[in-house]
């Protein structure tokens, strides 16, 4: 086993949700280390560690911090738990066992930027996760670790968990701010970036789970030791949701630029017995899927990935054998973003449709030949052409899909059923 | 100022200036739905796409904002085709009901399709269906499946009306536009949103079906249903005046109107207007009945003669009359018949004013011109004591908003001689006996002249179209009831200037009576 554990080494522990067990194991020594910190030099400690954002975009965290205005105008610090995309749980599980881990990186990151008020950002079916988050805040508050003047620091830092009420285009952050003011969850145009305009049009920080969680160790242990994980350009650890046809699906922190089937076959337990490894969606169901010769040369940090045309994204590594119907499978992703576009932007709000229905007219034995190519020029006029990435999202797998498993597709026009599986679509569902 | 080319063409914008700004300016064409320079940018239609160099994806104009030496084009064919998949994502779920839909003849999408549409549609998919002929309020209908979601509706009465009836419900494409909680669509600016809808999603209840548009002829005007005198554009044929929408102009009302003033011109159309004068109960011509007047008013002493004006006349009418009750009659018991004295000064904040007049200032500046000081007590006891034995009345265009009008008529009346012109028919009126005469006069759009808004700014309205031939300006009026002659221009010395050789009568008029009788939905 090769995990490295910088976040997730007590996860196994029942009581590192509480207080006293994450104290036990060191929680909370950081924190007054950065309390004695310069703001900046916080920043600028984070900069030097390299660490980009894990919710998907990569962007590197302390450059985002550093586009935060300089007037000591309110800021606020939201984090984002959305974690709408299929595939993807991982920040789940870090609040559902190591919350005062989130909420001491909140804090070392609320006084780095300057705010006073954050907000962990929810969604609403994560039921769990949000009793967890706020027990572990009532007990941050009593212990004085939020609220006025933390430690005797004289900094004061309030936090409140917000449910949202599910819509996957709240987990980007600008749909996010909006579901926060209370209005309905639709990105905004960029610019003005929420660094500079954002929640109630105040400077605002987005940062994912756990991007702010790993905040306590660069704190901690040095920039340099964070680097000593990783790459020169994807530095650090990063947690990987496995899902799909593996043996052992779940949640795994491994460095970044490990290689994708190390984490499948060795952490992983490799493919369900007597099944072969046919693709994998590397980086959440919006990243371009990579056939099994491509799998071989992939290793999980953004460049490499970047370098097969696909991305790392939020870490949701969804694995598909040999059994897997790709036409299906593509089905349930264009039925997912079709259900979850926001409905502002034209080619997003009619695209995700149209490939929907494009899908389900080929799934259903009515599909044309032509309807193949039809779905690659509707997804290639939805690229690129939106406020969000959402419109991408929902084009991306199809352009791959569609690439690199056109056989399947051309199968099922032709003989209204799926190769892989040599049913109909009414067949494999009911 | 950046400078920035377009096309090939250098432009000079105004700091702060987007592309789709620098466009208008440059004069290029660009096809937008969602964008309006009244409203926030929403950045949603997706159409407003340019090329800009050095950069590998194309841009949307409306939020992007011009630098200096910015190089921009919106023609190549990168542009191109994606507006034109852009129009198809429009019109994959937009119900091909052209024919029969009100906005035909004005359709954005229509007109953009046409300039910029992919003219071999792919889409071989059921169609979203959604919700048919929505009554989103007294005075609007909505029919989603048109609707492309520009959100320029939703935007409008957010910022503009602040009034929020409006959101988008939904999400992908089952998103519509609809009402909060089922609050009505309902406040004095409601119709502003058909104006600014690019499709015929919505549509207004009072015009909806009246007319197919390009059967309408249109002429520019000033709104005479407040103060604040917005610029207008009234919508008519040989049948009338069919509807009124607003006319952008910064200083005044920018690019809104509010529905009450929308509704002149259904006091401006034929089936409201007086269309004979009477004189002491014998129907004639108006301009016979106001010569017919001259009789009495020359036997009156000019003491004994008083006249009473309504704001709701042009600046040169006051100017024609005043004078010739001052030089010809000897009098200045000139009387200003003020109308809604308890709201006249209150203002709802964005354009509709307390005094319901167009022209309170103008009349004013003449009567202070002419050194009028009469006040209207002196009129009630004047009437009371017997000392003024004729009035001459200019009565209001928009009866409406003289909520005390019957009263004043009765006080009125209560002269030996009452002469009453006004433009629409009333009740009351008509039923005086005994020494009344009647002159039909002339409405706002029949006309020349000038308004004098409530903030001073002189506005000049031409004559849009003739709805009652024979009806009287209050400057012929005043030429007759001075005993004068009227010096007509006879272009067409046997057809009234008004008329086409191929008009119909409104009586002899071959049409659909059910539709035209039928009143609003």
């Amino acid at each position: 086993m090769s995990e490295t554990k910088v976040l997730t080494e007590f996860y196994h522990l029942p009581e590192y949700q509480t207080l006293a067990g994450y104290k036990a194991k060191g929680g909370y020594e950081t924190l007054p280390k950065a309390l004695k910190m310069q703001p900046q030099a916080i920043i600028d400690e984070v900069k030097a560690s390299g660490l980009r954002g894990r919710g998907g975009a990569g962007f590197p965290t302390g450059m985002k911090w550093g586009f935060l205005p300089k007037n000591g105008e309110p800021r606020y610090l939201l984090c984002n738990a959305d974690e709408g995309e299929p595939g993807t749980f991982k920040d789940r599980m870090m609040m559902e066992r190591a919350p005062h881990q989130l909420i001491e990186g909140m804090i070392i990151s609320a006084f780095a930027v300057g705010s006073h008020k954050g907000y962990i950002y929810v969604r609403g079916e994560y039921v769990f996760p949000i009793e967890c988050l706020n027990k572990a805040i009532k007990e941050a508050y009593d212990a004085g670790l939020l609220g006025k003047n933390i430690l005797g620091s004289g900094f004061d830092f309030d936090l409140d968990v917000y449910r949202g009420a599910g819509a996957y285009i709240c987990g980007e952050e600008t749909g996010m701010i909006s579901s926060l003011e209370g209005l309905k969850g639709q990105p905004k145009l960029k610019p003005p970036f929420p660094a500079v305009q954002g929640y109630l049009r105040k400077p605002t920080i987005v940062n994912n789970v756990e991007t702010l969680a790993a905040v306590t160790y660069i704190v901690k242990d040095g920039a340099q030791t964070y680097r000593k994980h990783g790459t020169e350009k994807s530095a650090g650890t990063k947690l990987f949701s496995v899902s799909g046809n593996v043996a052992k699906p779940g949640n795994y922190e491994v460095p970044l630029g490990y290689p994708l089937l190390d984490l499948i076959n060795k952490e992983c337990g490799g493919m369900k017995p007597g099944r072969k490894l046919k693709a994998i969606i590397p980086g959440g169901s919006s990243a371009p899927v990579l056939t099994a010769e491509e799998c071989a040369k992939a290793n999980l940090d953004y460049e490499s990935l970047a370098g097969l045309g696909t991305m790392l994204g939020s870490g949701a590594v969804i694995v598909m054998d040999d059994s897997q119907c790709m036409v299906d499978m593509l089905g349930v992703l264009t039925h997912f973003y079709a259900h979850e576009s926001c409905g502002q932007c034209t080619p997003c709000r009619e695209g995700t449709g149209w490939l929907n229905k494009i899908l389900h007219s080929i799934l259903e034995g009515r599909g044309r030949l032509q309807d193949i190519d039809l779905l690659v020029k509707v997804a290639d006029n939805m690229k690129g052409k939106t406020i969000c990435a959402l419109s991408d999202a929902a084009a991306l797998p199809v352009l791959s899909f569609v690439t690199k498993f056109r056989d399947e597709f051309e199968f099922y026009v032709r003989e209204g059923r799926s190769k892989v599986k040599g049913t109909t679509y009414a067949e494999m569902h009911h | 100022m950046p400078k920035c080319t377009i096309n090939g063409k250098e432009v000079e914008v105004k700091e702060g200036s987007s592309i789709i700004e620098a466009m208008q300016v440059s004069g290029d064409r660009i096809a937008h739905y969602c964008w309006h320079p009244g409203l926030s940018v929403a950045g949603v239609c997706r159409l407003c796409v340019v090329e800009i160099e050095g950069n590998p994806r194309v841009q949307i104009a409306c939020n992007t904002m011009v630098t200096e030496g910015m190089k921009i084009n919106n023609t190549s064919e990168k542009v191109k085709d994606t507006v034109k998949w852009g129009l198809d994502f429009h019109l994959i779920n937009h119900p091909l009901d052209c024919p029969i839909c009100d906005q035909a003849g004005e359709c954005g999408l229509q007109d953009q399709y046409m300039e910029y549409g992919k003219y071999d549609p792919e889409m071989a998919e059921a169609k979203v269906k959604k919700h048919k002929v929505v009554d989103l309020g007294p005075t609007v209908v909505l029919d989603s499946e048109r609707c492309i979601l520009c959100s320029r509706c939703v935007r409008f009465t957010e910022e503009v009306s602040k009034t929020n009836e409006l959101g988008l419900f939904n999400r992908g494409d089952r998103t519509e536009i609809g009402t909060h909680d089922g609050m009505p669509l309902d406040n004095n600016y409601s119709l502003n949103t058909v104006d600014i809808c690019p499709v015929g999603a919505l549509t207004s209840k009072d015009f909806r079906f009246r007319q197919r548009v390009w059967y309408l002829k249109d002429g520019d005007s000033v709104c005479n249903g407040c103060s604040t005198g917005c610029n207008i554009k009234v919508y008519y044929n040989k049948e009338g005046l069919f509807r009124i929408k607003p006319v952008y102009n910064e200083k005044v009302n920018g690019h809104w109107m509010c529905d009450s003033g929308r509704n002149a011109y259904k006091f401006v159309n034929r089936e409201a207007r007086l269309l004979k004068g009477v004189a002491r109960g014998v129907e004639m011509a108006p301009g016979a009945a106001a010569k017919n007047a001259n009789e009495v008013l020359k036997n009156t002493a000019g003491d004994a003669i008083a006249l009473v004006l309504t704001a709701q006349y042009t600046l040169e009418e006051y100017e024609a009359i005043i004078k010739t009750f001052v030089e010809e009659f000897k009098t200045k018991k000139v009387f200003f018949w003020i109308n809604n004295k308890e709201t006249f000064d209150s203002f709802d904040g964005l354009l509709s004013r307390g005094d319901k007049n167009p022209n309170t200032k103008g009349l004013l500046k003449v009567m202070e011109k002419h050194g009028i000081t009469a006040t209207w007590n002196d009129l009630s006891a004047g009437l009371a004591n017997g000392s003024i034995k004729t009035v001459v009345v200019a009565g209001p265009e928009n009866q409406v908003v003289f909520p005390e009008y019957a009263e004043r008529l009765k006080e009125l009346s209560k002269a030996q001689n009452l002469i009453w012109m006004q433009s629409g028919k009333n009740e009351a009126l008509s039923a005086l006996t005994g020494n009344v005469w009647i002159i039909p006069m002339k409405t706002f759009v029949e006309k020349d002249g000038t308004f004098i808004n409530y903030s001073g700014l002189e506005q000049k309205i031409k004559k849009v179209t003739t709805v009652v031939s024979e009806a009287l300006t209050l400057t012929e009026a005043a030429l007759l009831l001075a005993g004068k002659n009227l010096a007509m221009p006879m272009t067409a010395p046997f057809m009234p200037t008004n008329q086409r050789p191929d008009q119909v009568e409104l009586e002899h008029r071959k049409k659909n009576e059910f539709v035209f009788r039928r009143g609003s939905l």
